[in-house]
């Protein structure tokens, strides 16, 4: 595919589904863009050394999360929950209607994983990323991907329970 | 595999999503929601959740202007140098032609007259400037043959006392479109440092030299430092020099 594609052709393809996974992990429009575009700054850079153009897809959504990997170092300053704790005071209700919700909301209760479930969860749903092609960006084993896939799915969706919005009372 | 274990391996399957069906525990686990109706209930309540879920990540809103920016951005970075630095480099080209222009004309530049005081000035200027000999050699027969290659008068009849002097190599000057053959001597005297000749012979068409000596007679003249004699034979004019008095120059004739 990448043969095929210019600088443009590349940025025009992949720009949106990148700049919303840098959303999903960062939470903040400028932070987003910035990733999204060092991103293809990297590639500018480094893309002709992708023997693999088939895997280019695959090659930016990792150099997008390396670079978010490496600005949360340096900058040290996204929220750390560990879900385990916070369960125990999420609310038993019954499984809501995430038709309600909205996406923001949706963002917040994905902020509130654990950081290591975050970027599969959000690949998960964004582009339907394979398992293999999640593990690829991410740069861990399959079976970690579905591991942490499990556990991530399954925390977002009581969190979700919990952000249930409420129906307006009469 | 119960219905539970069904459960935990249907959270991560997303309805028509091809790779995902095509995992062997994921079909074994769809097949038995067809035969489970409680599991087919949760599978279709989950399909439901998911599909709205996977929207909602959808549609993060891209902003407006990034893919422009992006793409302007990395053309900037392409973008020829700014304006400034283009005219320092038009500056640096200008100069480098201007230079190589003088050096090419300096070294082919017609004679303005081409006469025979400028031929001879001209001669004796680049045996005083210093010069570097295209060949070093004590071979006269060398000698001829690099000139000769080189398009240069090679076939020039030296005088008697100049054929006894010694031969330290030759060069190609210019004169217009000519070829000038430079024949580097010594005199024997003590040389200085450095310095490999002290006598010169330049030999030209005659043609190309107007106001010539029209017959053998040779013409004894100071040139700048130089004492130098000239002279025409078969065509040819010859124009010896050193530094020195007439009387020295003579015993090279």
């Amino acid at each position: 595919m990448a043969d095929s594609l210019d600088f443009n052709g590349l940025v025009t393809a992949y720009y949106g589904m990148l700049y919303q996974f840098a959303f999903s992990l960062t939470r903040d429009e400028a932070e987003a863009c910035d990733l999204t575009q060092q991103t293809f700054c990297v590639w500018a850079g480094k893309g002709h050394q992708l023997r693999d153009k088939s895997k280019v897809k695959t090659w930016l959504f990792t150099t997008l999360h390396r670079e978010f990997l490496g600005s949360r170092r340096r900058q040290n300053r996204f929220p750390h929950i560990e879900l385990d704790m916070a369960a125990a005071d999420l609310p038993v209700v019954a499984p809501p209607s995430v038709n309600r919700l909205d996406a923001a909301l949706v963002l917040q209760a994905l902020a509130q994983l654990d950081e290591i479930y975050q970027a599969p969860v959000a690949l998960f749903y964004l582009q339907d990323h394979s398992y293999n092609e999640i593990a690829e960006v991410l740069e861990v084993p399959l079976g970690t991907v579905k591991s942490r896939l499990t556990r991530g799915l399954a925390r977002l969706h009581q969190l979700l329970t919990s952000v249930q919005p409420q129906p307006p009372k009469p | 595999m119960n219905s539970e274990e069904a459960k935990n391996i249907l959270l991560l399957y997303r309805h028509h999503n091809p790779a995902d069906e095509a995992d062997a525990a994921v079909a074994e686990a769809l097949a038995l929601a067809k035969r489970d109706p409680e599991l087919a209930a949760w599978l279709e309540m989950h399909c439901a959740r998911e599909f709205v879920l996977r929207e909602k990540f959808r549609q993060i809103p891209v902003p407006e202007g990034l893919k422009e920016q992006i793409i302007s951005e990395h053309a900037a970075g392409q973008r020829p140098a700014p304006r400034g630095r283009q005219l320092v480099l038009a500056s640096a080209m200008a100069i480098t032609m201007i230079f190589s222009a003088a050096a090419y004309w300096a070294n082919h530049r017609p004679p303005v007259e081409d006469n025979l005081p400028v031929f001879q000035s001209q001669m004796a200027g680049n045996a005083l400037r210093g010069y570097a000999m295209d060949l070093l050699s004590t071979d006269g027969g060398k000698i001829r043959d690099y000139l000769k290659a080189q398009k240069a008068p090679a076939d020039y009849v030296l005088p008697a006392g100049l054929e006894k002097a010694a031969l330290s190599g030759c060069a190609v000057e210019g004169w217009g479109d000519k070829k000038v053959a430079m024949v580097c001597f010594r005199t024997g005297r003590p040389l200085a440092s450095g310095v490999e000749s002290d006598l010169w012979l330049f030999v030209v068409d005659q043609q190309s030299v107007k106001d010539a000596p029209a017959n053998a007679a040779i013409q004894i003249s100071q040139i700048n430092r130089l004492v130098t004699a000239t002279w025409v034979r078969d065509g040819k004019l010859y124009f010896l020099g050193m530094e020195g008095e007439p009387g020295e120059l003579g015993k090279f004739l």
